[in-house]
């Protein structure tokens, strides 16, 4: 095992760029912390969680997939050793699960090429980084089990390393990364564990509403209409998801013998998304669409591999943090859960008032 | 905008959006505000869902409807109607806020005179909202402590907008609903940052911050700010009535900055002529628009990601905005363009950037004075007025006293809509937006997932008056009215109340301002785009 200083961790950070992009946690002119290329100056450990998961640089927002040319095209993959710095245990497990999706079936090479080149350093949690943090529930943290290059505990002064890969082991030969006892590392990372696992509160009604999807999901359509009421297509979920990775694949003229071929996020809220040819569309109300999404996280997982996870919701509550009508996970799972199973009786959701 | 200003001596929204959060109740006329501003309706969605009540006031069944404790339905042009009859109530039945009034505005007795006469049967008569329910939501309204009146284009874009804003803020002040937090007149402006342009004097009577082009002060401050002593005296046109100075003759060139007028003004084939018209048409913007493709010339501009500048939003906050990424080819931002067409006039500017430009805003406009680019850099914008560099700006006005002093009772007649329907032209058609496309689609249409969710026109018809026509949903229709006519797939939707079509402005294959009436607002000069008479048909 070993330690470093976190006085010296500029430096180690200043030699992982040399020769790859290094992504983490940067305070901005204005005091904020976002998490973008490596900035000496502007390098911050405040970051909590971050606004937006790390799976941009995977699945970047758009891309070109295709570039043509006069009589033909070519596929355009792109990717650039990166080294993504600090990112927290629930974006690293939808870093993992993404991966096992985006390989399932069939070879999707732009992400794959992209995550063989991804070195990823995981920061454990101390505890809750906001109010809708809910990794406990859904086995997805505050630590990471297993699949990162290197994770960090905070020990005071300095963080604990543990080393997850050969490609980890690589990156702590330099001379800052100072020896430490097994044992004792070991017995510090388990008191670390122990104590922030504690400090994460379970969200049962996560797994309950599971069950009741599970089981009676015909049951909870009322619920389904109170959201579908207030949403307002924004597909701002989606994409701060660290598990969503649907997109569209447009074409955009560049000259009159040249084009891209382009591949962005896009989002299961948006009614287009399912729209057929013919204009039948089978999700087509946002209701319908806001049922299909949360089943996604919720009930049709059972075929996925999760990398220990409960379901493909890694509870990193930002759908909670930043939905403007508060239809996030969580308060929809507290809805599947307060409202009765038949109709006609009295209901304690308050999703829509009429 | 002109409204506002003569009741209250200022023309913008009074409150602030984070006041939203406490107020008890939102009376909504002619916004669909989910739609349209729809931060601003999610703000009011989880208010309500707090339990603040909500009356909403809109021909249509916006989204915003599902969530109103009253949704009234009033037919389409009657505002000043059905606002007179709230007043009437709230006068007959002593709601109104007698200490307000006689402290703090003045023509109170000629508006009692006036609202008498709009008792809630005649109003009920002429907007077809019922006496009883009138009398509710005016109870409540003026029961209200921290309610907030909100309204956006449904208001304004009539010949009677100014009629319908001043009886908005009527309405207000009687009940003592403006000068404290959570209350309010608050226009939702239609685009970005048409309060900043308002604001820097894009108005052809003012110069910035509301400054008189008329009076001798202010002629001479800019005189000296600008080194020149031939400032106009006189006010300019607006839009519709330099289109009508082109088609006569009288007007020689104009100069359209990130405007679509082709599309978006009523009456388009008055416009394509009053454009041919002209000897010389300069058209600026981020793409080859319908105008632009018109011009003699048309100079290239960068879009918002790729300059540098501030924005003024609906609640009067100046917020920076940077530059992210180069123009493409030879486009460059406005005020670059600008200051070389100056120079080449024969006025050389040598502003270096955007912050020299903020600089000179601040010297000459009171309530910019302290909205400095050092402030802007280091916070989430300021709201004016500001007038100094210690000032932190001001969330809600009309404090203690109006900007005018005290307000101003404007009393309002109801005037029917310039164009009603009749025997032959029996339909109403009232235009609007919808949430996915924006304006004429010159930026929204290019956007696959946008273009995706809403690819066609359509015009939304009641079911009653689509089975009378023999139109089935999806069916092609065209709709006629004296100035043109279009033809156009329907849809079948309750949204509608029976004999108005609603369809929005956005699609070129569709130039639905073929029909639209140029008739306009006296004192704005906008024109009435929520109401024209047409008549329809099922296509064979």
């Amino acid at each position: 095992m070993k330690r470093i200083r976190k006085d010296s961790l500029k430096e180690v950070l200043i030699n992982w760029a040399l020769d790859r992009t290094v992504i983490a946690p940067r305070r901005t002119e204005r005091g904020e912390c976002i998490y973008d290329t490596f900035d000496e100056a502007g390098f911050t450990l405040d970051i909590a969680k971050p606004s937006a998961p790390p799976k941009r640089s995977l699945f970047p927002q758009s891309e070109v997939i295709f570039q043509i040319e006069q009589g033909g095209y070519r596929q355009a993959v792109s990717s650039s050793p990166t080294l993504l710095f600090g990112i927290r245990p629930c974006d690293h497990k939808g870093l993992l699960q993404s991966q096992s999706f985006m390989s399932q079936d069939l070879d999707d090479p732009y992400y794959r090429a992209k995550s063989e080149k991804v070195l990823t350093v995981v920061m454990a949690c101390p505890g809750s980084m906001s109010p809708t943090c809910f990794c406990t529930t859904t086995s997805s943290g505050p630590w990471a089990e297993s699949g990162f290059d290197l994770q960090l505990y905070d020990d005071g002064d300095a963080f604990l390393v543990e080393i997850g890969s050969k490609r980890g082991f690589d990156l702590v030969s330099s001379s800052s990364f100072e020896e430490m006892d097994d044992a004792k590392a070991a017995e510090k990372i388990r008191a670390f564990q122990k104590a922030a696992g504690s400090r994460i509160p379970i969200i049962s009604e996560v797994e309950d509403a599971m069950e009741r999807l599970e089981t009676s999901n015909k049951a909870s359509d009322e619920v389904w209409e109170g959201f579908g009421k207030k949403c307002i297509t924004c597909g701002g979920c989606s994409f701060v998801c660290p598990t969503c990775t649907c997109f569209t694949v447009s074409d955009r003229v560049v000259s009159v013998e040249t084009g891209d071929r382009i591949r962005s996020w896009d989002s299961c809220l948006y009614a287009g998304f399912t729209k057929e040819a013919s204009g039948h569309n089978p999700r087509r109300t946002s209701a319908l669409r806001i049922k299909r999404r949360h089943e996604h996280k919720l009930l049709y997982h059972k075929d996925r591999d999760h990398h220990g996870g409960l379901c493909t919701c890694v509870g990193c509550g930002r759908c909670s943090d930043y939905c403007p009508v508060h239809i996030g996970l969580i308060e929809v799972a507290q809805a599947i859960c307060s409202a009765k199973d038949s109709a006609g009786e009295e209901k304690r959701y308050s999703g829509g008032v009429s | 905008m002109a409204g506002l200003a003569a009741t209250f001596g200022s023309g913008a929204m009074t409150n602030s959006i984070n006041e939203m959060d406490e107020a008890e109740l939102f009376f909504v006329i002619g916004s669909n505000t989910t739609e349209q501003h729809p931060l601003i309706g999610t703000r009011v969605i989880n208010a309500v869902e707090r339990g603040a009540r909500l009356i909403v006031v809109d021909p249509r069944d916006i989204p915003l409807a599902r969530y109103a404790h009253m949704h009234l339905r009033q037919n389409i042009g009657t505002d000043v109607a059905v606002l007179n009859g709230l007043m009437n109530i709230i006068i007959e039945e002593g709601l109104y806020d007698r200490e307000y009034v006689e402290t703090r505005t003045e023509g109170f007795d000629e508006l009692k005179r006036i609202v008498s006469r709009y008792t809630p049967r005649v109003v009920e008569q002429i907007s077809g909202i019922r006496a009883d329910d009138l009398m509710l939501a005016a109870r409540e309204y003026a029961g209200t402590g921290k309610a907030m009146l909100l309204y956006a284009m449904g208001i304004t874009q009539h010949t009677t907008g100014t009629d319908n804003v001043k009886t908005c803020a009527n309405l207000a002040m009687l009940t003592g609903h403006v000068g404290r937090p959570s209350t309010g007149v608050n226009p939702l402006r239609g685009q970005n940052n048409v309060q900043g342009a308002c604001d820097m004097g894009g108005l052809p009577v003012v110069y910035t911050g509301y400054q008189k082009v008329g009076d001798e002060p202010v002629i001479q401050k800019f005189s000296d700010a600008w080194g020149v002593d031939d400032l106009d005296k006189a006010p300019g046109l607006t839009i519709t009535t330099m289109m009508e100075a082109a088609d006569r003759g009288e007007l020689k060139a104009l100069y359209v900055m990130g405007e679509n007028p082709y599309l978006s003004d009523p009456d388009s084939k008055h416009i394509e002529r009053a454009l041919s018209n002209l000897d010389l048409l300069v058209v600026q913007d981020i793409f080859l628009s319908e105008t632009a493709a018109l011009a003699d010339v048309v100079l290239p501009a960068a879009c918002f990601a790729e300059k540098a500048g501030t924005y003024t939003n609906t609640e009067r906050r100046v917020q920076l905005s940077c530059k992210a990424v180069d123009p493409p080819g030879s486009a460059r931002a406005d005020w670059e363009i600008i200051q070389d067409v100056c120079a080449r006039a024969g006025y050389p500017m040598s502003y270096a950037d955007p912050s020299e430009i903020m600089a000179e805003i601040n010297r000459v406009t009171p309530s910019y004075a302290g909205i400095t680019y050092p402030r802007l850099e280091m916070g989430y914008g300021l709201s004016w007025p500001c007038p100094n560099e210690e000032h932190p700006g001001t969330a809600y006005l009309h404090k203690d006293r109006f900007s005018k002093g005290l307000g101003t009772f404007l009393p309002c007649e109801f005037k029917p809509m310039a164009e009603p329907p009749d025997t032959e032209y029996d339909f109403i058609l009232t235009t609007g937006r919808m949430y996915f496309q924006y304006h004429t689609g010159t930026m929204s249409r290019r956007v696959g997932i946008l273009e995706r969710e809403a690819p066609e026109p359509l015009v939304e018809i009641n079911p009653e008056d689509a089975r009378k026509l023999g139109i089935r949903d999806r069916d092609l229709v065209e709709i006629t009215s004296r100035r043109g006519a279009v033809k156009i797939k329907a849809e079948v939707t309750a949204r509608v109340p029976r004999k108005v079509v609603f369809s929005t402005f956005h699609f070129h294959e569709v130039p639905i301002n073929l029909l639209t009436n140029p008739a306009h607002d006296p004192v704005s000069g906008i024109p009435e785009y929520k109401g024209c008479a047409v008549k329809i048909r099922r296509c064979a």
